[in-house]
Parts: C-alpha cells; sequence; structure tokens
C-alpha cells in the first residue's frame, strides 16, 4: 500500500518574476495565500549526503531565538521538526528524542549532522482549495533565494514545490498542468539544497569513496593510475578537513582508505611510473597510514564498545568503566599527535610534492617500462599475479599456521580488492563480480581474525595502566572476560577461513581468472 | 500504530470535538495520524471540509472488499489524514452482524494503515452496540467525554463493568467535557470525584464559544484559535492522554 502524494518542484527562469506566477495560479484557482516571510536556514546532511540520497531534506531554521531542525521528505508528508541545541555538529544522539530523531538516526548511523550551507529566501505558502474551502493543492514558492555566504550573497534559482494532498489527485494535475501549459515552467533539476551546496563550492552528492575515473582497455597505464591517483588524492583533501575538526570518525576512515588504495596503485603499478620519484612518495604515503593508525584503532575499539560489552554480565560491566576511560583518554593522546603530524610543514610539503608528481607530464626521457602499455594489460597482469599468490600462500595455511600469515594473506587480498574496485571496470561485470564476491567472502573472516587480534592485544597492553587507576582490579578482572570474548571471534573467524578459502581458490574461480585477465 | 476511541454511551458530549482536536495536535507534533469518522452523522469529515462518502460504503470497507488506501483523504492539517464518514455506516451493526468475528472487523481495517501512521483516532458513533465492540477491541486507549451531571459516574461505571467482559480491555481515560464553571452543578460534580482516580484526566474542557465556533470554522480549534482557552485545554487533555499511548 502507497499513501505517497506525488511533489514536484519547478524552477523559475531567471527574468521571471515570481508574482507573476502567484497571480497566474490566482487567476487559475480558488488561492489561499500567506504573507511572504524571509526565512534564514541552514543545509544540513552528513558530508556524504545521506539523508539527501534518501530524498531527505534537513535544515535547521528558527534562527538564534528558536533553533530547530525541519525534516522534509518530497514524500507529500509535512514537516518534522525538533529543537536542537545549537552546535557545531549533532550526532544522532544529539538528537532530542521523538519522529526526527527516529527518521534521521538510521540514516545517518556514525555520521555526524553539519551545516553544509547557509540560505536566504522569501518563503511564501499557498493553497489551492475546492468548492468546500478545503486545501486540495499545497504550494511553497522559494522566492530571491540567496547563498547566505559573508558579504558576498550568491543568487539561486527561485522555486515553486507543488504538493498534493492525499485523495485529491485531479486537483493536482491541474495545478501542475496550467504551470508547464500556460506558465511554461519545467521541472527542477536538483534540490535547492544540491544548488546552494555547489554554490558554496561542495559536491551536492556529497563526499564520495568511490572513484569516478572512466577508464578504456587501450588508455596509456601511466596516465590512467595518475588520473585514479588524482581522484583518490581529491578523496584525502576532502576529508582532511573533517579529520582534523574530529567530526566523526569516518573521515579518518575514507581518508586511510583512499590513501591506502592510492599506495596499492603505487606498488602494483610501480613499472608505470620513475623510479627515482616513486619510493619517496611511496614513503610519504606509509607516513600518512603511520600517523593515522593509532587513532582508527581506538575509534574501531569505542565504535565496537556497546557491542563488545554486551555479553558481559551486567553487575561486572561498570568495573569496565575505567577500561572505556583508558581507551577514550588514549584516543585524545592519539588525535593529538594527528593532528601535529598532518598539519606539520614537513607532511605539507611532501603532499605538495606528490599532487605535483600526480599533476606532472611525464615529458620526454626516459619512459618508465609499463607506462605506455594498455592499462587493461598492466592491471590485468597484476591482478592475476595477485591472485595466483594469494591462492598459493593461502593453500599453505594449516591449522598450524601463524596468525601473521593469515595477516599476510589479507594484506593480498586488500591488494587485489583495489585492483578490482580501481580498475574492474575495464573488464566485464559478470567476470569480475563473482571475484569480488568471493573476495569479500575471504576478506571478511581474514578481517575479523586480524582485528579481534589487535584489540585483545591492545585490551592486553592496558592491564599496567589499569592496575594503577581507581576501580583497577576489578577493570582487569572484567577486562579478561572481553579479552576472552575477542578470543573466542577469532577463533570463528579462522574456523571458517578453509571452507571461504576453497570457494575464493575453487578451479572454477581460477578458470575465470585466467580467462579474463590473462 | 496506536489507536485511540472517543467514546461514550450518549450524544452530544463533546466525542468529535475532542477526536478532531486531539488529531490534529497529534499531527502538529510530527505523529502520522488517521482520523477514522465511524459516526454516520459524519460531523468529523464536515468539520474537517471532506465530503461524508465511502466508495463503496460501509459494507464493502468493513468486509475488506476496498482498497482503504482509495478512501483516504488529506485534511487541511498537514500529517492528519482522514477516512471519512459514510451515512451507509447507520448499517454497520447489521454489517458487523453478518460478518465473521464481528467484534475483530475494524482491527483488521485497520491492519493495512498500520505501517503508515503513528495513531489513528476513531471518532464514534453513541452506542452501545457490536459497533462498539469492534471499536474497543481495536482501540488501545478509549477516550471518554463526560458532561458533569449527576448520572454521570453512573454512566462511566456502567462503561467500566462492560469493558470487564470484553477479552481485549483497552486503557480508559476519561475526561469532563463542556464544563460550564458559572453552573453550581458542574462544579460540584467534578469536585466531588477522588482525587488521584488514573482513568479521569485532570484537564476539563470548558464550555466555550471558540470550541462551538469550530462548527462554524470548520477547523479544529486548536489549529484556528490556538492560544484561546479551549484550545489549550485540549492540549492539556493530549499532554496527559500521550505519555499513556507510549507515543
Amino acid at each position: 500500500m502507497s499513501l505517497e502524494v506525488p511533489t514536484s518542484t519547478f524552477a523559475l527562469p531567471a527574468g521571471l518574476d515570481p508574482s507573476a506566477v502567484v497571480a497566474l495560479l490566482d487567476d487559475r484557482f480558488d488561492l489561499e495565500l500567506d504573507p511572504p516571510a524571509t526565512v534564514r536556514s541552514t543545509v544540513v546532511d552528513t558530508a556524504d549526503r545521506r539523508l539527501g540520497a534518501q530524498g531527505l531534506e534537513l535544515t535547521l531554521e528558527g534562527g538564534r531565538a528558536a533553533p530547530t531542525l525541519v525534516l522534509r521528505d518530497g514524500a507529500g508528508s509535512p514537516p518534522v521538526t525538533a529543537p536542537v541545541v545549537p552546535r557545531r555538529r549533532w550526532m544522532a544522539g544529539d538528537l532530542p528524542p521523538g519522529p526526527l530523531h527516529d527518521r534521521v538516526a538510521p540514516v545517518v548511523g556514525v555520521r555526524a549532522l553539519l551545516p553544509l550551507a547557509a540560505l536566504r529566501a522569501d518563503v511564501r505558502s499557498l493553497r489551492v482549495r475546492n468548492g468546500d474551502g478545503k486545501t486540495v493543492v499545497r504550494l511553497r514558492l522559494t522566492a530571491h533565494a540567496t547563498l547566505d555566504d559573508g558579504d558576498r550573497p550568491v543568487p539561486l534559482e527561485s522555486r515553486l514545490d507543488v504538493q498534493g494532498v492525499l485523495g485529491y489527485p485531479r486537483a493536482r494535475a491541474r495545478v501542475v498542468a496550467a504551470l508547464t501549459g500556460d506558465a511554461g515552467l519545467a521541472e527542477a533539476s536538483g534540490t535547492l539544497a544540491d544548488e546552494a551546496i555547489a554554490a558554496a563550492g561542495g559536491d551536492p552528492s556529497g563526499l564520495r569513496t568511490k572513484v569516478r575515473v572512466r577508464l578504456a582497455p587501450h588508455d596509456r597505464t601511466g596516465e590512467a593510475a595518475r588520473r585514479v591517483l588524482r581522484d583518490l588524492a581529491g578523496m584525502v583533501e576532502a576529508n582532511l578537513p573533517g579529520v582534523l575538526a574530529d567530526d566523526d570518525t569516518e573521515f579518518l576512515h575514507d581518508l586511510r582508505v583512499a590513501v591506502r588504495r592510492s599506495r596499492s596503485v603505487l606498488r602494483e603499478l610501480r613499472n608505470a611510473f620513475p623510479p627515482e620519484d616513486l619510493g619517496r612518495h611511496r614513503r610519504a604515503l606509509r607516513w600518512v597510514q603511520e600517523v593515522t593508525g593509532p587513532t582508527r584503532d581506538l575509534d574501531v575499539q569505542l565504535l565496537g564498545w556497546d557491542a563488545l560489552v554486551a555479553d558481559v554480565p551486567a553487575d561486572r560491566r561498570a568495573a569496565l568503566d575505567p577500561v572505556l576511560a583508558v581507551l577514550v583518554d588514549h584516543r585524545e593522546a592519539a588525535l593529538r599527535a594527528l593532528r601535529r603530524a598532518l598539519r606539520s610543514a614537513s607532511h605539507r610539503e611532501a603532499w605538495a610534492s606528490y599532487r605535483a608528481f600526480l599533476d606532472a607530464d611525464p615529458g620526454p626521457g626516459t619512459v618508465p617500462p609499463d607506462a605506455a602499455r594498455p592499462v587493461a594489460e598492466v592491471a590485468g597482469r597484476r591482478i592475476r599475479k595477485v591472485y595466483a599468490r594469494m591462492v598459493r600462500e593461502g593453500g599453505a595455511i594449516d591449522d598450524t599456521s601463524p596468525a601473521a600469515d593469515l595477516h599476510e594473506l589479507r594484506k593480498r587480498g586488500k591488494e587485489l580488492r583495489y585492483l578490482l574496485e580501481l580498475f574492474g571496470s575495464l573488464w566485464p561485470d559478470e567476470a569480475v563480480r563473482p571475484l569480488v564476491r568471493s573476495l569479500k567472502g575471504l576478506q571478511d573472516v581474514l578481517g575479523t581474525h586480524q582485528d579481534r587480534e589487535v584489540q585483545a592485544a591492545h585490551l592486553r597492553g592496558l592491564a599496567t595502566e589499569l592496575a594503577g587507576r581507581p576501580g583497577g582490579p576489578d577493570a582487569l578482572l572484567a577486562l579478561g572476560v572481553l579479552v576472552d570474548r575477542l578470543e573466542s571471534d577469532q577463533r570463528e573467524a579462522r574456523a571458517r577461513f578453509a571452507e571461504r578459502f576453497a570457494s575464493f581458490a575453487s578451479p572454477a574461480q581460477a578458470g575465470i581468472v585466467t580467462g579474463t585477465f590473462g | 500504530m496506536k489507536v485511540v476511541a472517543t467514546y461514550n454511551i450518549k450524544g452530544g458530549v463533546g466525542k468529535t470535538s475532542a477526536a478532531v482536536n486531539v488529531a490534529a495536535l497529534a499531527a502538529g507534533q510530527g505523529l502520522r495520524t488517521l482520523l477514522w469518522d465511524l459516526d454516520p452523522q459524519g460531523a468529523a469529515s464536515f468539520l474537517l471540509r471532506v465530503r461524508p462518502k465511502v466508495r463503496g460504503g460501509g459494507r464493502k470497507l468493513v468486509r475488506g472488499r476496498s482498497d482503504v488506501a482509495d478512501l483516504l483523504r488529506g485534511t487541511d492539517v498537514e500529517g492528519l489524514d482522514l477516512l471519512p464518514a459514510d451515512f451507509s455506516y447507520r448499517h454497520m451493526d447489521l454489517v458487523l452482524d453478518e460478518s465473521g468475528k464481528p467484534a475483530r472487523r475494524l482491527r483488521k481495517v485497520l491492519a493495512p494503515l498500520a505501517a503508515h501512521y503513528d495513531l489513528a483516532v476513531l471518532d464514534c458513533p453513541p452506542s452501545i452496540s457490536l459497533v462498539s465492540e469492534s471499536v474497543f477491541d481495536a482501540a488501545d486507549a478509549l477516550l471518554v467525554p463526560l458532561i458533569p451531571t449527576t448520572l454521570t459516574l453512573r454512566t462511566f461505571e456502567q462503561l467500566d463493568e462492560f469493558l470487564a467482559g470484553v477479552d481485549r480491555r483497552p486503557q480508559v481515560l476519561a475526561f469532563f467535557s463542556m464544563v460550564d464553571g458559572r453552573k453550581r452543578l458542574h462544579r460540584e460534580v467534578v469536585e466531588s470525584l477522588p482525587q488521584g482516580r488514573g482513568d479521569i484526566a485532570a484537564t476539563t474542557i470548558p464550555a466555550a464559544t471558540e470550541v462551538e465556533q469550530m462548527g462554524v470554522d470548520r477547523a479544529p480549534v486548536v489549529v484556528r484559535a490556538p492560544r484561546s482557552r479551549g484550545a489549550r485545554a485540549y492540549e492539556a487533555l493530549w499532554d496527559e492522554l500521550r505519555p499513556r499511548l507510549g507515543l
């Protein structure tokens, strides 16, 4: 059953006076108009526009006197509001309990809600009524909109939202016909929020983690790899302010993924780059990964904390409070170190040099051996080789193998995954997708195995520090329960390894790899 | 979806006013709200400017042969939709009597709407009948308006006795309605109530001009005159009811 009511948004061309549209509607329909009001609002969403992607629009309205978040869904539902305390950002847990929280929280997850663009507009509500004086269509005119960006307001398109009322579809159709026919209006291509974010210099689709580079099989590897790396470097730069501001944990996660993918490209396609520069840039990227690692490890511990302690008997859970306090203290220290490192002059120089390397025209001179070769040939060869190596190394793993062997295999798996993610579009989807699926299945197991190893080792390492804190002895006892739980998870993951690896290394899969990337 | 029904065996006691205003307040607070006007007189539909007509009539609706989504109408209050009245509802007792498990029928009609609404308010006709039994079965709470007269408490106790015999007993919140502070009897009845009865609201709804004016304005008083005495009284009543519904 669908009770959705269609909503359309029409763009008003720059030369058209919005009042002329109102006059036209007033002439055709029984129109009730509210007086226009100047409204200041701020578009609020996660940095990766999770709400926008779901067709939801969240704005902060009401000024300083009554700051209120307003959620509109574009499906005919009335706006949902919640009073809020003004902040630089809101996590889902900062929103007051109620319908707005319930709609927003599952969509934003662990990401912060951030102000993305400030707007000012003359907003006017209009209602079309039927013979009983009943509202049958609602309209909202947003005119003279500007991006409220300091001293230089940027004009935005005027818009008219037309929202039907449940049970009165014909009235809405008549209004739409008048607007498209008599007034000659066309539907707006995006939302006002999208337009404002673009005018503020942002990307309306939000920060992304997927590389958007169109590759062709015969592109020269050196140039293709540089295009991919430039896109990844853009992601690192886009996430950096959020990392330094510590707005939410995902900025750091996404920055590290972009760095790791970049390192992978530089390593796997190393023969496409001049060797004299390569080592320096690879070291610079590895350094970024190292200085950001401790904070991320602690984020993983803290994000998983509630789930981890859920199994601890309630009467012993309070004993773990000192453990949590230590983790929070450690994260603060790690973040301070991360900020010092990423704000340092040496990092800025190294990054500028890396950027120059990506933007440089390789020019004449000695051409690295793979630079001019077709990217499908070079990347395909690497995919084949990394896959073959994983099959060889994974096949040697048995119940007696040390954890380090599984960790090494996981690292290879990441290399393969990044090659497939970044260059997989060069081959048929039906060949790439099953490989990605079986690789993902294997990596999930290897990831759990390694993460639990790191977490357990980290918690064990807190013992000395905990012993000296109030409540320390009790915390140490309860800590043992957590470490047991992590080790048990790790054993379970290891028990699933053989089955997942068998699927990944099956003759059928190997045949597809040879046939596709050979 | 929580279901609350405004109910009294007697007519003219303020059921429709309570239903319409409580529903409008809920919608105003962001709850997706449905009002079902079960009274064939269609007063709630009239107040919300919706024609009291249901395609196929009450028989098809109650027997599950109408797509209830096609019968709903959005109202002038954003977030409040109406399942309108129909004159054929006057035969609803007969229709229920012909159906299997008559006491469960209204709950079945509401079931597909549960995913779309947070609250359904049923405005019931004055009677004690199969329709009432089906309403009691569907409702999580009954909102019972009482005019402060000598026989009022007796009527309320009769309802209580009746509910003791039903399978699925809704919680009850009664409130004094159309209270005229100038009348000694009204004051005495309201004051004579034992303090702290959990099933009688602390809020009383006054006999106010602005509440009567709703029939002329064709809009809930909480929308048309939100600062009036009547509107504030309905707000206080809703504030008492909402936590009982777990909303």
